[in-house]
């Protein structure tokens, strides 16, 4: 089993046909929470691995950002499903979804600062201890930051990934959200991560609501993002590249099309 | 864990605390903590609202076709402030608020009764699935429920 190579599209079970019908697919992931943990896979998401196609598990409520220690079940429950699906890799956010008793029901982002790094870091380690394959992290997406940051974006996430020794998953719908939201430069925070530790990239679509930039997953990729996936590409070409899409799904041949864009502009072949 | 507490409000230290003043102004009409912007954290709070609305009628179908256009406001204006229960509680916590108003649509009402005809809820735990044989009421829809099996006896008024 390796990592994930190639152009690869969020697994969901509404556009589970749709997907199955990809003929040069190689590489989906799957929200974790959505799967249960003793199995069997959900239908679909079995035939594709049958067929040798790499399932990576992404988890979206594990809260590693959170000031508590990460809940050992929900842990176990990915370690579970990267097993079920036999992954080469499992990601999750730098985020915090709940927080003195409440549900965010949201990726919530953090300061940027030493004792937030020192959360994650705690977090991803004892996550790590239970997990059989290793961890990306993915930065998020927010419309608002703290006041009190001690670090920049990309000093921020490569004292986590230091530490921890994790992959990064980049998204590159995320950078430009925020580089768009902030009157700030996408290029000079790619300019600054750790390409080389990207496991796999994330392009997504969004749209413009009330002045803001918002990452929906329900709207096509902007080209500013595919822009910024070529612009990532030229730098140091993220060994995959996924479309996710949640929601308001398009007909099959506008998919087609997002995903023959997103080969086209990262130089992979094309998987329709 | 950190750095000693701050009063909670400072602008370092007890990350905890300032955590969940954030996801209190975000999810349960809590005050904006110091030093935040107000503009984008309230453009948060609303896309959150947003998500949970769309969250919430994939698993009501029909009571947000009923509302249709009207549904993101009618969900927003009841959910601003309220954490989630999980979106099945959701649902069903605004369908019966809009009963009792009188403002729940057809679509909704039988929706809303075939869920109290197959499924136990007292607002407070979790639904439980219904043994004994039962009828769910709502905006004038009679749904009955027998081993499992749903009947619509008598639709909604339309």
């Amino acid at each position: 089993m390796t990592g994930p190579s190639g152009v690869g599209i969020g697994w969901r079970p509404e556009i589970a046909g749709f997907v199955a019908d990809l003929p040069g697919l190689r590489f989906v992931e799957v929200v974790a929470e959505t799967v249960a943990p003793a199995g069997p896979p959900p239908p679909g998401l079995a035939e594709l691995r049958g067929r040798g196609v790499t399932v990576v598990p992404h988890g979206v409520k594990l809260s590693l950002g959170g000031t508590e220690p990460v809940d050992p079940a929900r842990v176990a429950h990915l370690a579970s499903v990267a097993a079920l699906v036999d992954a080469p890799l499992v990601s999750e956010h730098i985020a915090f979804v709940r927080a003195g008793g409440l549900e965010a029901g949201h990726l919530l982002p953090l300061p940027r600062s030493r004792e937030a790094v020192a959360a994650v870091v705690a977090n991803v380690r004892r996550a790590q201890a239970e997990l059989p394959v290793p961890i990306a992290l993915e930065p998020i997406a927010a419309l608002f930051d703290w006041p009190d940051d001690e670090l920049d974006e990309a000093a921020f996430l490569t004292e986590i990934l230091d530490a921890t020794g994790a992959l990064l998953l980049l998204d590159v719908a995320n950078v430009h959200a925020n580089a768009r939201n902030r009157g700030r430069d996408p290029l000079a925070l790619l300019d600054r991560l750790p390409l080389d530790r990207v496991a796999y990239a994330h392009v997504a679509g969004g749209a413009e609501q009330g002045g803001f930039y918002h990452d929906t997953h329900t709207d096509p990729i902007p080209a500013e993002v595919l822009d910024l996936v070529g612009e990532l590409c030229a730098r140091r070409r993220p060994p995959a590249l996924l479309l996710e899409r949640d929601g308001r799904y398009p007909p099959a041949a506008e998919l087609r099309g997002e995903l023959d864009a997103l080969a086209t502009a990262a130089g992979f072949p094309v998987v329709t | 864990m950190g750095g000693p507490p701050t009063g909670g409000a400072g602008p370092a230290g007890d990350l905890a605390t300032r955590q969940a003043e954030l996801v209190a102004t975000l999810v349960a009409g809590g005050p904006l903590p110091s030093g935040f912007a107000p503009a984008p954290v309230d453009a948060a709070r609303r896309a959150l609202l947003g998500k949970r609305g769309g969250d919430v009628a994939r698993h009501w179908p029909l009571l947000a076709a009923g509302l249709g256009a009207t549904w993101p406001a009618t969900f927003a204006d009841w959910a601003a402030g309220r954490p989630t229960n999980g979106s099945l509680r959701d649902g069903w916590d605004l369908a019966r608020e809009l009963r009792d108003r009188g403002t729940l649509p057809a679509l909704g009402a039988e929706e809303l009764a075939t869920r109290e005809a197959v499924t136990r809820y007292d607002g407070r735990g979790g639904p439980r699935p219904r043994r004994l044989p039962a009828v769910g009421r709502a905006g004038g829809a009679v749904v009955v429920q027998l081993a499992g099996r749903v009947r619509l006896l008598r639709p909604a008024r339309r």
